[in-house]
């Protein structure tokens, strides 16, 4: 990442905040329902985060349900 | 429900699609602009779609478009999607029902502010879309050498 200039054009920079958000985002909802695929608890996946149990579970629940996947409670 | 009121709808809707197939908490401006080209075969017509197909917008050119500005964006950042790929994608919830997001909500603004009469008609809302100086979809029409102002000018040219 050394090598990686930083956006000088502020509307470079802003872009790269918002596909960096988009991205982010994206890789949170993948991780998380690999993670609860594998047989993690929610509060394993929320300290990884670094995130609240709450927080992660309302963000998550109803969509890992919808796929199917198995949830363990702890 | 006026006319207006009604293609809006239709958009929303269709943008509401897109946004959860995207995997996106809010429907955007992104997903607006492909709502509106998608709408090509209605009874009623479409000029807006219409006009974007004419300027070589169709919608596999305004995907390749949008995955080029994001790809460009992060790589800006020094991130690039590719890193990710070993990770399976997220399964999108068929339920969720992604809110309007502040770039959808400018363009809707900026297009019924931009009809100089009582009843905005649908050329207005790609108006409204097509207005935004900066954010994804200029960012993404510029990548693909479109002329911006030019297209805005064609859109209005099939106001009546």
């Amino acid at each position: 990442m050394s090598d990686v200039t930083v956006p000088q054009d502020p509307a470079n920079a802003l872009a790269a905040v918002a596909a960096l958000r988009r991205l982010a985002d994206q890789l949170e909802d993948a991780a998380v329902e690999q993670a609860m695929r594998a047989g993690w608890g929610w509060p394993a996946v929320a300290e990884a985060l670094g995130v609240t149990r709450q927080a992660v579970h309302k963000k998550h629940f109803k969509r890992l349900v919808a796929a199917g996947v198995t949830l363990r409670r702890r | 429900m006026t006319g207006f009121g009604k293609y809006l709808k239709t958009m929303l809707d269709r943008a509401t699609v897109e946004a959860r197939l995207d995997g996106s908490a809010t429907v955007e401006a992104r997903h607006l602009l492909l709502a509106v080209v998608a709408d090509q075969g209605s009874d009623q017509g479409s000029d807006p779609g219409r006009v974007l197909v004419s300027a070589g917008l169709d919608d596999s050119a305004i995907r390749a478009a949008l995955s080029r500005e994001f790809e460009a964006s992060l790589n800006a950042a020094g991130v690039t999607r590719s890193v990710f790929d070993g990770l399976p994608p997220a399964t999108p919830d068929p339920k969720h029902v992604p809110h309007l997001g502040a770039s959808a909500r400018l363009a809707v603004e900026r297009g019924v502010g931009s009809a100089s009469g009582p009843a905005p008609q649908p050329a207005h809302l790609l108006l409204g879309i097509l207005q935004a100086e900066v954010g994804t979809v200029p960012r993404a029409l510029a990548l693909a050498g479109v002329d911006r102002a030019d297209l805005i000018a064609r859109v209005a040219q099939t106001l009546k």
